[in-house]
């Protein structure tokens, strides 16, 4: 385990967008010590919009399990039909997804979407080799036929070529039950509630000189999982997940240039007081400033310089160079032919040995991060939500397991166990090894942000996620922004356009020098990690605090 | 033969008149998609995964004056459909007008396809397998590690609406990718086709290409800069997926696109690319047939984008259309190139030096502006010196405007449906050609294999 805890993301708390003193750079005064309980007393604060907090009061136990004893019965018959077709190990989950879409542009409602989809599937073990089979139709003959399929499935591939698959000891949960922590289930808030919000937005934004076009739009997810295993696991869950966006288009007087400013709120696995605590109104004005500013910023002059990324930009770049490689489906070779493989392979040679980044660089896994979008009280084959070190002191340690890979690499790292990184995107699809919250921890010195531009004399410091490309090794990044300004002897001093950073990911993160403290950490996420044949999407959160890194080789992308 | 899969059409439309039935809203509309999906999955030469599932979703959208809202559910029993509807209904009467509502078509003129490919349809994992044993068979004789993915789509899909507008469509679907690499990581290469049709998939003839390539491919240094390039069919369709999102007039008169005339409107009839480039869609070209009909119940037929090199035609939503007083224009569901008559071997033959590229990953846009895209080469990247094949080098990024490599085209080959999408799952179809363009912005080395 980590000597440090994650802390408490600065972005997740009410406010943070009206202090992110990024126009006025005023010095941060928020306190570091925020734990979840303050916490709670500041998102009451928030979410005391009258009218909401009287509709729902807060940790009000929210009635998110939908599913019924009869669809537990279903669930228990699937995994008898395994056990009897000679499956000698089989997991089976009923899975209901709602979406549900609210999108808008200028003063116009594009879509109001909402999607229910239900179903069942089952995966069965017979020698080495996984089978599996899915069906909506929820009746006792449909379900058990589904149950035997998935076992024919499984003899076939087996027969074509066996393989030797161990499955990792678990705990046995019988009767668990889980909940994403929330006060305010986005489902229960009214839709014309969300649309005027939006359309607000859109108002704000649209007053600022050349502004003119803005689109805003929330997605709300609920997920309700039931798992049962052929062990005595059943564990019933409900995931409620939020991703609130705004783009703003700002258009020059000449009719030739156009910029945009997007990906300016994170998505979270939260409920809707997250929205609440946005103050997304409030802020669509600034936000539209920074897009026509960008039509008259100073182009890049390419070269090298200091970067301070911060933490909106930098998640994304963990994501891609750090959360893909330290998957071990992907090292091992499994994902070839899409997502590809991996820098950081063969394990014997790089676990406990490849330097990855200077000595205060840690990493851990996590699915237990509050407000994290992969974070789960168990993972799709009963493994117990934990979190663990992946680099530590600047080493690789560890890679992203589920219960049939962890055995492969358990002579190096020393760990019997699965971290539980197992998920299936619904019920048609097979759970397979996904990413869990990747996150880097604060610095102890516990910089401010500002002490972090204060230690460059040449540098650029990004705000946002843009572009971003990465080859199928993780080795060649190239990532862009939304805002760019560039520091003069420690200050913010103009802003800067068209400009992607460059580099080789082991090269990139030796770069790292400087990095804030936890009042600059801030939690990053995103709903579309896609991976897999067939693709699925899984969605992830990457906690960091600002971060600077030396002589990184800058592009112009005009 | 056996029976197609999906709902049967008569059913789809029980379905979508039960639901229409069921409505109390000023206008309804009904989508189906009732389809399987099967796929094999292959990784270090043994069968990963396989399986298969079977689904139905009914999206209902309500309309109370110009007040717009839609389910999507997957319970098709009559109380289910009955819930779905009410609760459409429900979330319309609350929300804001949408402004740019536009009333329900009414009865449509759909031309009929052939896209429904038995031979697809009945694609059972065992035959899935055969295809999966020649791969592993392959490799091994050759000492390499295959992956392979094969993804199968049967089913159908349907259109209804309150003002007496149905149509249904069924269709096939089928993707073929492999990547075999060495043992030692060193060396890589990939194959794969896609086509409605079964028959037209060579499962053999993409072993032995990938299994090949991957034999003749281990990087030896090149330095980046701008190259003369050969892009195979797979690199250009992939390259096109993304061209051909960008011919939208209402983005264009926003002042928002390439295609923006920077004194309003847009660049309809202007010479924008070298004169063998055309562009066009069709429901039903062969192998390559989509549904005669979009979301909204639009009739689709075919449709040219460019011609010779001259911008012609502009996607016009109803709205935009509208407000213009023009004619709706839908925008393409499948891509097609003209083809030309250079061979790759001509092509090769006609190069002094250049650089032969198989396919891209991770493609993502840089400047709208110019069309520009950033990627990186995979799986089988060649230096041409002299008209031969010098020797394998290594991957490349590429950040290039898609614009300026449309007008620096030199050579045009005979034009092929491709596995256009990364994840190598069925996808839009795009048909294109090989083509050879010069000034190709390959800007930095990748180290990946």
């Amino acid at each position: 385990m980590s000597k440090q805890q994650l802390p408490f993301p600065r972005n997740h708390l009410p406010f943070y967008h009206s202090n992110n003193s990024v126009l006025n750079a005023a010095p941060t005064t928020q306190s570091t010590s925020i734990n979840r309980r303050n916490f709670m007393k500041l998102a009451s604060i928030t979410a005391a919009g009258p009218a909401i907090a009287a509709r729902f009061p807060l940790h009000s136990p929210v009635a998110a399990q939908s599913l019924t004893s009869s669809e537990r019965e279903l669930l228990l018959l699937a995994i008898d039909a395994a056990k009897d077709a000679g499956a000698h190990y089989a997991d089976a989950r009923i899975i209901r997804s709602q979406f549900e879409a609210v999108s808008t542009r200028e003063q116009t409602i594009t879509q109001i979407q909402n999607t229910d989809s239900f179903g069942i599937n089952l995966r069965a073990l017979v020698g080495g080799s996984w089978g599996f089979a899915a069906t909506q139709v929820l009746t006792r003959d449909s379900v058990a036929a589904m149950a035997r399929e998935a076992v024919t499935v499984a003899n076939a591939n087996n027969a074509v070529a066996p393989a030797q698959t161990t499955l990792a000891p678990v705990d046995i949960f019988p009767d668990a039950n889980w909940v994403t922590p929330h006060s305010v289930d986005p489902f229960l808030i009214a839709i014309e509630d969300k649309a005027s919000l939006l359309l607000r937005i859109n108002e704000e934004a649209l007053r600022v000189n050349n502004v003119r076009y803005a689109s805003s739009s929330i997605l709300s997810v609920k997920e309700e999982r039931m798992l049962a295993t052929t062990e005595g696991s059943l564990i019933n869950q409900t995931f409620l997940r939020i991703n609130p966006a705004v783009n703003i288009t700002a258009i020059s007087n000449d009719g030739r240039d156009f910029q945009t400013r997007n990906a300016v709120i994170e998505p979270a696995g939260r409920g809707y007081e997250y929205v609440m605590g946005l103050e997304l109104a409030g802020n669509a004005e600034r936000w539209a400033e920074e897009a026509a500013m960008k039509l008259e910023a100073a182009p890049v002059e390419p070269g090298k310089w200091d970067l301070v990324l911060h933490p909106s930009n930098l998640w994304l770049t963990i994501h891609e160079s750090i959360g893909h490689p330290t998957e071990l489906d992907r090292a091992l070779g499994f994902e070839a032919n899409y997502a590809g493989t991996s820098f950081i392979h063969p394990p014997e040679d790089v676990i406990g040995k490849l330097k990855l980044g200077p000595e205060f660089m840690q990493f851990v896994g996590n699915r237990t991060e509050f407000g994290g979008c992969a974070t789960t009280g168990w993972d799709d084959e009963g493994v117990p939500a934990e979190s663990w070190p992946i680099i530590k002191d600047g080493i690789f340690v560890d890679y992203q397991t589920t219960r049939d890979q962890v055995g492969l690499i358990s002579d190096y790292t020393g760990i019997e166990r699965s971290h539980g990184c197992a998920y299936g995107q619904d019920w048609e699809s097979m759970p397979f090894q996904r990413m869990p919250n990747v996150s880097m921890l604060p610095g102890e010195q516990g910089l401010s942000q500002e002490d972090v531009i204060a230690s460059t004399d040449r540098g650029i410091l990004i705000e946002g996620r843009g572009s971003y490309s990465i080859d199928q090794q993780r080795y060649n990044i190239q990532f862009g922004g939304q805002v760019f300004w560039e520091i003069r002897n420690g200050r913010k001093y103009q802003m800067l356009r068209d400009i992607a950073y460059v580099g080789r990911t082991p090269e990139f993160w030796n770069a790292l020098d400087v990095i804030g403290g936890s009042s600059t950490y801030y939690l990053g996420a995103s709903f579309g990690d896609a991976k897999g044949q067939p693709m699925q999407v899984n969605a992830v959160s990457h906690g960091c605090p600002i971060s600077l890194f030396r002589n990184i080789d800058i592009i112009n992308t005009a | 033969m056996a029976e197609a899969k999906g709902l049967p059409a008569d059913e789809l439309r029980a379905i979508s008149d039960r639901v229409l039935q069921f409505s109390e809203a000023d206008h309804c509309r009904v989508r189906i998609n009732s389809g399987w999906r099967g796929y094999t999955r292959v990784a270090t030469n043994r069968i990963t995964s396989a399986g298969g599932s079977d689904s139905t979703s009914v999206n209902i959208t309500s309309i109370f004056g110009k007040r717009v809202a839609s389910v999507d559910t997957n319970r098709l029993d009559d109380s289910d459909l009955l819930n779905a509807v009410r609760r459409s209904e429900q979330m319309a009467r609350l929300v804001p007008e949408n402004p740019e509502y536009l009333p329900e078509l009414g009865p449509q003129r759909y031309q009929s396809n052939a896209a429904y490919y038995p031979e697809t349809g009945e694609l059972e994992p065992a035959t899935r397998a055969e295809a999966a044993a020649i791969a592993i068979d392959r490799a091994n004789t050759a000492g390499q590690i295959v992956s392979s993915y094969m993804d199968v789509r049967a089913g159908i899909s349907s259109i209804g609406t309150s003002n007496s507008l149905f149509g249904s469509h069924s269709s096939t679907a089928v993707a073929y990718t492999l990547t075999s690499r060495s043992p030692d990581g060193l060396q890589s290469g990939w194959a794969g086709d896609e086509a409605n049709n079964w028959n037209n998939i060579e499962s053999q003839r993409i072993a032995d290409d990938a299994v090949r390539k991957c034999r003749d491919w281990r990087k030896t240094p090149l330095d980046p800069g701008e190259y003369t390039v050969i892009l195979e069919p797979t690199a250009m369709g992939m390259l096109m997926l993304r061209m051909m999102n960008s011919f939208n007039r209402r983005t264009a008169d926003e002042g928002r696109s390439y295609f923006s005339n920077p004194n309003g409107g847009n660049r309809i009839g202007e010479q924008l690319f070298d004169e063998r480039v055309s562009f066009w869609s069709d429901p039903a070209f062969v192998d390559s047939e989509t549904a005669p009909f979009n979301s909204v119940g639009q009739p689709l037929s075919r449709q040219s984008w460019v011609e010779n090199g001259r911008l012609v035609n502009l996607a016009c939503s109803r709205f935009w259309a509208q407000r213009l007083g023009v004619e709706a224009l839908p925008g393409p569901s499948n891509f097609i190139m003209q083809g030309g008559d250079n061979s790759l071997e001509e092509m090769i033959a006609s190069t002094k030096k250049g650089v032969l590229l198989t396919r891209f990953w991770y493609i993502r846009g840089l400047n709208p502006r110019i069309i520009s895209y950033t990627g990186l080469s995979r799986d089988g990247t060649f230096l041409i010196e002299d008209g031969k094949i010098a020797r394998p080098v290594t991957n490349f990024r590429f950040n290039q405007s898609l614009v300026s490599m449309l007008e620096n085209v030199e050579m045009v080959g005979p034009a092929v449906r491709v596995a256009a999408s990364e994840n190598s799952s069925v996808n839009t179809a795009i048909v294109v050609p090989p083509v050879k363009a010069i000034g190709f912005n390959l800007s930095s080395v990748s180290d990946a294999i």
